[in-house]
């Protein structure tokens, strides 16, 4: 099952925005079912970055290579297409939708009959509830809406989806910000069980602690610049908070 | 009830699972108003409930609602469409012009392909200029009323094609029943059926309930706009259409005011102001009670214009019930 090579490589990503260099010339990789911690502060160009990834905007100049064969996105769909899913922070859910409509938002399991897709409710409804019962969230069913779920249970909707949809990679913005100590916990045994199933993913934080925790390997930029790679056997956290508050690498 | 899920809470049986019943089917307010009034005016107004009456009401709420349910689509798509009446105007009088010199049929097709076409102009002008729809339609609605009045200098116009397409929309049948009342439900159950039972109904949802969340998840958000500007649009051609039909006849001022009796019976059936949710079935419920206000004060010897302060009346304190209801669970 394991292959040397990576899952996703990022080569030579460059984009800007009118004045502003927001990547210059940037290459990160992911290896299968590895977790990748991408650090920086706030404008050092990860949001960016994983926007390329993503196939929401489209790069200036550079690769991208998906099990090693190059690849070009031009829109979310082609990206979740190959299995690269993305969570952000507040964008996987609708909250005036109920639970199952979200759950299948641009996926929606159809009858066949004609040229109109018509629902299949039912089924809709019940993969929903399975997935649902598996994360471990009790709601009353899954027609409920999104807007009575905590933070933490939308991330783990969230996940437990694109999990659903064979996500390969699992892009993960954020997701901790705005939530309780308890439900970041839970959000984090959901991503290493997500690990562990076979997917990678690309971990984004400001919360040096928590990406410390379940990360296999560490990015970090700056800038626009990637200034440093670290194994987790080859780092403190203190080293990595040090690194990102700075800047720049510093010589121990 | 799935007997081996354990994970998930059985519903208790008590007030509070009712009342969140009720909270999620905010349409049920406009079915309770509806009621009220209706029964209001039946024991008020003596002729109110008589079969004259009921189809006589049925024939303006179903010419007011085929307009609503666009607004209504367009509007939990997240977009205002201001210009209907413009349309609805626009729309008769080209059908009036073109059906005096061709087939009545051939001249519906066009006129309602015309209006298409405006639709999908404000959709355009919306989406790529990012005006706000609420002042691009504003816009649309004053040019098409000028235009008209420049094209018809002020001057009523008369139909005097062939009869097909009036029998076929609005020719009184028997006891105040018309087709337009059929073409009203037939699209109401279309048109729900759309909204609730398809994929392209969630993406509507998705689209007014949160765009960037949409357009993320793989919904085209510009297409699914554009599209319902074009139904908003084509729906009120039709129901302009339908009206010119019913009189023989058309001036410039035709409609005006009806993009704002549209919002409020989209607002009273349950529709939310701001997108992303509302039923089809609420405005069928909220055009109604605006036609039962409308001919219930006119029986019940009140002058016209309490129809306008009624249903300011109504619409403000619908929106404070939905308000109300909504939060907590939405």
């Amino acid at each position: 099952m394991h292959q040397d090579f990576p899952l996703v490589r990022m080569a030579n990503i460059s984009k800007r925005f009118g004045a502003v260099q927001a990547l210059d010339s940037v290459s990160i990789e992911v290896g299968q079912s590895e977790i990748l911690g991408l650090l920086g502060d706030n404008g050092a160009g990860k949001s960016t970055l994983i926007k390329i990834l993503s196939g929401v905007l489209p790069p200036d100049d550079g690769e991208i290579y998906f099990n090693e064969e190059s690849v070009r996105f031009s829109s979310p769909k082609d990206a979740r297409a190959r299995g690269i899913e993305t969570v952000h922070q507040e964008l996987s859910l609708v909250s005036i939708m109920n639970i199952s409509r979200n759950f299948f938002l641009g996926r929606e399991l159809t009858k066949k009959r004609g040229l109109v897709g018509v629902l299949d409710k039912k089924k809709m409804d019940k993969e929903c509830r399975r997935v649902v019962a598996e994360i471990g969230i009790t709601v009353r069913s899954p027609n409920e809406y999104v807007s009575i779920l905590s933070g933490g249970e939308r991330q783990a909707i969230s996940i437990g989806r694109a999990m659903y949809f064979g996500a390969k990679l699992l892009v993960l913005d954020e997701p901790m910000t705005a939530l309780s100590v308890m439900e970041t916990r839970k959000v984090m045994e959901h991503i290493s069980k997500a690990r562990d199933s076979g997917a990678s993913v690309i971990f984004i934080t400001h919360n040096l602690y928590h990406v410390y925790e379940v990360a296999d390997r560490f990015t970090i930029l700056n800038k626009g610049i990637k200034i440093a790679e670290f194994n987790k056997k080859d780092v403190t956290a203190e080293d990595l908070i040090e690194t990102v508050a700075r800047g720049e690498v510093i010589k121990s | 009830m799935n007997e081996t899920d354990t994970s998930l809470v059985e519903p208790k049986h008590n007030l509070s699972v009712m009342l969140s019943r009720i909270r999620n089917w905010p349409e049920l307010g406009a079915i309770l108003a509806f009621l009220t009034i209706f029964i209001f005016f039946s024991l008020f107004a003596p002729r109110f409930f008589g079969l004259r009456n009921l189809t006589g009401t049925f024939t303006v709420v179903s010419e007011l609602g085929i307009m609503t349910i666009g607004v209504a689509f367009l509007m939990i798509a997240g977009e205002f469409d201001l210009s209907v009446s413009g349309v609805y105007a626009t729309t008769g009088f080209l059908f009036v012009t073109l059906g005096n010199r061709l087939n009545s049929v051939l001249a519906l097709a066009i006129a309602l392909a015309v209006a298409a076409c405006i639709g999908l102009l404000n959709g355009t002008l919306t989406l790529r200029a990012r005006v706000p729809s609420f002042i691009t339609t504003l816009g649309m609605m004053m040019f098409l009323r000028g235009m008209m009045i420049v094209a018809t200098g002020g001057q009523t116009v008369v139909y005097e094609g062939d009869e097909i397409v009036a029998t076929l929309l609005s020719k009184y049948i028997a006891h105040g029943f018309r087709p337009s009342h059929i073409w009203f439900i037939a699209l109401v159950v279309f048109f729900s059926y759309l909204l609730t039972g398809t994929r392209y109904g969630n993406w509507v949802f998705a689209t007014g309930g949160n765009k960037e969340v949409a357009r993320a998840m793989g919904v085209n958000v510009e297409r699914v706009k554009l599209i319902n500007f074009a139904i908003s649009s084509m729906m009120a051609g039709l129901s302009g259409c339908i009206v010119i039909n019913r009189f023989g006849v058309a001036n410039a001022s035709f409609g005006t005011g009806m993009e704002l009796e549209t919002i409020a019976a989209c607002v009273i059936g349950g529709t939310f102001l701001t997108g992303g949710y509302g039923t089809i079935i609420g405005v069928f419920c909220g055009a109604f009670l605006m036609g039962s206000i409308r001919t219930g004060l006119v029986m019940i010897g009140a002058p016209a214009y309490w129809y306008q302060a009624f249903v300011g009346a109504m619409l403000v304190i619908a929106a404070a019930i939905h308000i109300k209801v909504r939060k907590g669970v939405m």
